[in-house]
């Protein structure tokens, strides 16, 4: 009796494992088959997003940078980590013990460390990034564990093993290959398999070795989160699919072998194995060729230089539709090379690095700091033909008056998008004080930004968001640690789209083109911009000092200007244009009456954010953190 | 009896780093030949079977292999084949994949080693057993996996290292005259090295005594045993008693204060020297009756003979001998002449 409560117990507590294990996984698989773009909300059954998978180049090629990267880096490194690992048991105990302990050095490093390091290494060694820089890293990084996983077996190998072969007239590479790898094969494949799965989910070292516009999945993924939709999920399930399919082909394959095996008849025996031979050779040779071809048509693809003029384009990640720089680059018959970073300071940090671009897509107020260090080049705006169709008040600007620099891009402000059916109109007249207004408790969710919940709370408190003073920012800072008090709110990042969409909560600190996109998909959503003023914020374009090709630049940007484009564009992207037919197009005819576009920017409190000293940033970074944590 | 020589090894020297391991070894094996190279574990013995084998280069000196020398040939273009001591078979083959091993490098065809993996197999008494996994046979048998493994390759000479050092006493005896008998009928020249006395003796046509890498004596059994020319070679075989004394003339050896007569020749007048009195040899008689008497301080059974340890005015001496005498009796003892042997002091 006892010994059958105590079974149940222990199934129940596999099960929870497996639950616990395998339930993001499925919940991911299953919004992959979503008919809606919401990862929360399930509307039916639908493939659209492995059609949309398929045809995304830029999906395709990741998988296939991924994919050939962690195959080479395999076989490159378990040849590397082998022969070390063979070379070291021969080698001086004192050397030895050495080796092995600097190996375990970049084992045990933090990711970040090796990323960083390789980085400035590739910089300052002046290797161009790109697949081959993040090929070598792999590499750098796998080898480790390919030692390590194979000097134990070398250790435990009797010495006399490959001098018997040598004994019977092996040569010494025979003796390597017939016999020591044979019998360190149970290592050599451990090894191989970790680098395998190393290389193949890798993010860190990649992000910061590429270039050139070769990103892997986890690259892709990481920049697609801004507007995050059912694609990755049906990256994932295939991806999932792939390795259960794997794992299941070398579990089987074993016993086939065996049962291969015990099939009786001696001659029928001598035949098949004669066969088998040679069916290992049509295998052997089949492999060798096909990674010859993935290799010859990576070189073709990533490292031979085009006769095609290029352009070098740096930009947020999903702010660009790519199939308009498809059509840009079959129009000027050229190639441009497109990367993407997940924010203004991590875009600043590559610069820094030494990666050079042509156009970056920065934000107001790093477009001030890039002029300011005179990073940037002049806009020659005899060149770019369709000047005069951008919006006449973005020219007017702050961080760059006249446009000297810039050609706006996307532009918007920071409001509160709201459920109608619960928030009370009447309460709206609060102001940011509407965010803690106690009637709405655990029904916020606030923006994860340091700049934008300090923009709240100093414009809430009558403030400029600029302010250097410390006297008013430690208000700002208590502003906040009481509304987090009394309202406890939810700090989140992009997927406030997706929980707004599906009304998770009443309230929502969003950018304008972030609410423009949840009310169109949730009629119940509305959006306000306090009175007191907020962060008006503009996109643009601009040129770096490094700009090899001017002509193509200005035409890259033109481009983007012109009606048709920019209303792809604006489709794809959901900010409000700086063309202005554009922007009246979406204001008067597609996303009419929709209150997160074209927001009014005429109140006189709206600001512009300025680039703030090293200290003062430091200073909120902190007290951000303190909220954040209190 | 002795046919032409094989194997040559002039001068040879070796050293690890500062330490030397071997000293001016000079070796002729000679063809058909069972030799045994014997000696302590340290000696040296394995490094002359592992430079013969190629394994390693010797610091200095000639190997010459049918008058040529190979000191810097390689091991897989020797002709010898060796069986390791610990067998070093591959794991990861069955049985006839490790017999095939040598020939399948030399691309023969399947049918060809299939035969002869089965004439080897037949020989070595493990017809049946080619599919099997070398990792789940009994020592013994991986002991004949391995010599059918070298033997296969027809070497002019297998080199054993110590094989029968892993297996137990009574499977050990049986091996040994088997592998006698192999080498007999594969009529190959055979370098055998153990450090078991008794192995060297019940096996080898000749033994080659070595210590402290230096060749101590090299011999048939017979002589090894009963004529031992140096000290190290006269404990480390058998058993004896070793006294000092001097040599008065040929055939007349002075020890213990009494004049014996053996049959020795050829040393200086009055030279001193050591004289090996293997235990078996003294006999024991009536105190009257000999020049040599003592008393029995203590007497053990061995099972075929009693030892007993006799005080003598000078030493104790062992004596091995099929009678039963009480402790504390005073006895006699006697040497025949050609039971002793007579060495310069080394």
């Amino acid at each position: 009796m006892r010994l059958k409560k105590i079974k149940i117990g222990a199934k129940l507590y596999i099960l929870l494992c497996f639950l616990f294990f395998y339930l993001p996984i499925a919940v991911t698989m299953f919004f992959s088959f979503n008919s809606s773009k919401s990862l929360t909300n399930f509307t039916g059954f639908s493939m659209q997003w492995y059609g949309k998978l398929i045809s995304d180049q830029n999906i395709l090629a990741a998988v296939y940078v991924s994919i050939s990267i962690a195959i080479f880096s395999t076989i490159i490194s378990t040849v590397l980590g082998t022969i070390t690992a063979i070379g070291l048991s021969k080698s001086r105990r004192l050397l030895k013990e050495w080796l092995l302990n600097i190996n375990n050095v970049p084992i045990m490093n933090p990711d970040i460390v090796t990323a960083i390091s390789l980085m400035i290494l590739f910089s300052s060694a002046g290797l161009q990034r790109g697949y081959i820089t993040m090929l070598l890293a792999h590499i750098v990084f796998c080898t480790p564990f390919v030692i390590t996983s194979v000097y134990p077996k070398v250790r435990s190998m009797d010495s006399n093993l490959p001098n018997a072969a040598m004994d019977l007239g092996a040569t010494p590479y025979q003796a390597l290959t017939k016999v020591v790898v044979p019998l360190l094969k149970p290592g050599i494949f451990a090894g191989m398999l970790l680098a395998f799965t190393m290389s193949l989910d890798d993010f860190i070292v990649s992000y910061f070795v590429t270039g050139n516009g070769v990103s892997n999945i986890s690259i892709l993924v990481y920049n697609m989160t801004k507007r995050i939709n059912p694609t990755i999920n049906a990256l994932s399930t295939l991806l999932i699919l792939v390795v259960a399919l794997g794992l299941i082909a070398m579990n089987l394959w074993p016993l086939i072998k065996e049962k291969k095996k015990n099939r009786p008849s001696l001659s029928g025996k001598v035949m098949r194995k004669r066969s088998s031979r040679k069916r290992d050779k049509i295998v052997f040779w089949s492999v060798t060729a096909t990674i010859t071809v993935i290799a010859v048509v990576c070189a073709a693809q990533f490292s031979a230089i085009s006769n095609k003029q290029t352009l070098r384009v740096f930009n947020g990640g999903e702010y660009m539709d790519m199939n308009l720089v498809a059509d840009f680059e079959e129009k000027y018959d050229c190639k441009v090379v497109y990367e993407t970073y997940d924010s203004n300071e991590s875009m600043y940090t590559k610069l820094e690095s030494g990666s050079t671009y042509d156009i970056l897509v920065p934000s107001d107020y790093m477009i001030e700091r890039l002029i300011d260090e005179k990073y940037l080049k002049k806009i020659d705006w005899s060149k770019i033909t369709r000047k005069n169709a951008i919006l006449s008040n973005l020219k007017d600007n702050e961080y760059d008056p006249g446009c000297k620099y810039s050609v706006p891009y996307y532009w918007g402000n920071v409001g509160i998008v709201y459920n109608k059916n619960i928030v009370d109109k009447k309460d709206l007249q609060q102001g940011w004080n509407i965010l803690r207004n106690t009637k709405y408790k655990n029904q916020i969710y606030m923006y994860d930004s340091e700049r934008d919940s300090f923009m709240i709370a100093l414009k809430s408190l009558g403030y400029s968001m600029n302010t250097k003073d410390r006297g008013k920012l430690k208000e700002a800072y208590n502003w906040l640690i009481e509304q987090k008090d009394a309202m406890n709110p939810v700090y989140v990042g992009d997927d406030v789209m997706d929980n707004m969409i599906s009304g998770s909560k009443a309230m929502a600190v969003v950018y304008s083109g972030d609410a423009a996109y949840i009310i169109n998909e949730n009629k119940n959503m509305d959006y306000f911009v306090p009175s007191e003023g907020t962060n008006e914020w503009a996109d643009a374009m601009v040129l770096t000092k490094y700009c090899r090709n001017t002509d193509l630049a200005y035409k890259f940007m033109d481009f983007f200007l012109d009606s048709e484009v920019s209303k792809v564009n604006t489709r794809y992207i959901g900010y409000d244009n700086s063309v202005k037919s554009t922007f009246e197009y979406f204001r008067d005819v597609e996303y009419k009456g929709n209150s997160g576009c074209a927001p009014d920017s005429s109140n006189p409190a709206n600001e512009v954010f300025h680039y703030q000293p090293r200290k003062t940033k430091e200073y909120i970074s902190n007290l951000w953190t303190k909220v954040k944590s209190n | 009896m002795k046919n032409k020589t094989i194997i040559e090894l002039r001068d040879i020297s070796k050293n690890f780093g500062e330490q030397q391991v071997l000293r001016g070894i000079n070796l002729d094996i000679y063809e058909n030949e069972f030799l045994t190279l014997l000696g302590p574990s340290g000696c040296g013995k394995t490094t002359i079977l592992r430079i013969i084998a190629g394994f390693e280069e010797p610091s200095n000196g000639q190997v010459l292999f049918n008058g040529e020398n190979i000191a810097k040939l390689p091991p897989y273009k020797r002709e010898v084949n060796t069986v390791f001591q610990k067998y070093a078979l591959f794991p990861f083959l069955n049985v006839r994949d490790n017999v095939a091993f040598g020939l399948k490098l030399k691309g023969l065809d399947d049918d060809i080693i299939n035969q002869r993996v089965d004439k080897m197999l037949t020989m070595v008494g493990l017809k049946g057993y080619e599919k099997r996994d070398v990792t789940r046979l009994s020592g013994g048998q991986q002991q004949r996996v391995a010599i059918a493994r070298a033997l296969i390759n027809e070497p002019k000479v297998l080199l054993l290292d110590e094989p029968l050092g892993a297996l137990d006493a009574k499977l050990r005896k049986g091996m040994q005259i088997e592998l006698k008998k192999i080498q007999k009928e594969v009529g190959i020249t055979f370098v055998f090295v153990t450090h078991d006395q008794e192995e060297a003796l019940s096996m080898s046509d000749t033994i080659v005594v070595i210590n402290d890498g230096v060749i101590q004596q090299i011999g048939s059994p017979m002589d090894i045993y009963n004529e031992p020319e140096k000290r190290f070679v006269a404990e480390f075989i058998g058993e004896s008693n070793i006294v000092e004394g001097n040599m008065i003339r040929d055939c007349l050896v002075k020890f213990d204060g009494i004049e014996w007569e053996c049959v020795d020749k050829g040393f200086k007048p009055n030279e001193e020297i050591e004289a090996v009195l293997r235990p078996e040899d003294m006999d024991v008689v009536d105190a009257d009756k000999a020049k040599l008497t003592g008393k029995i301080v203590s007497k053990v059974f061995m099972g075929v003979h009693y030892e007993y340890l006799v005080e003598t005015k000078y030493r104790k001496y062992k004596v091995h001998t099929t009678e039963s005498y009480d402790i504390g009796k005073k006895i006699g003892l006697t040497i025949d002449p050609y039971d002793i042997q007579v060495m310069h002091i080394s």
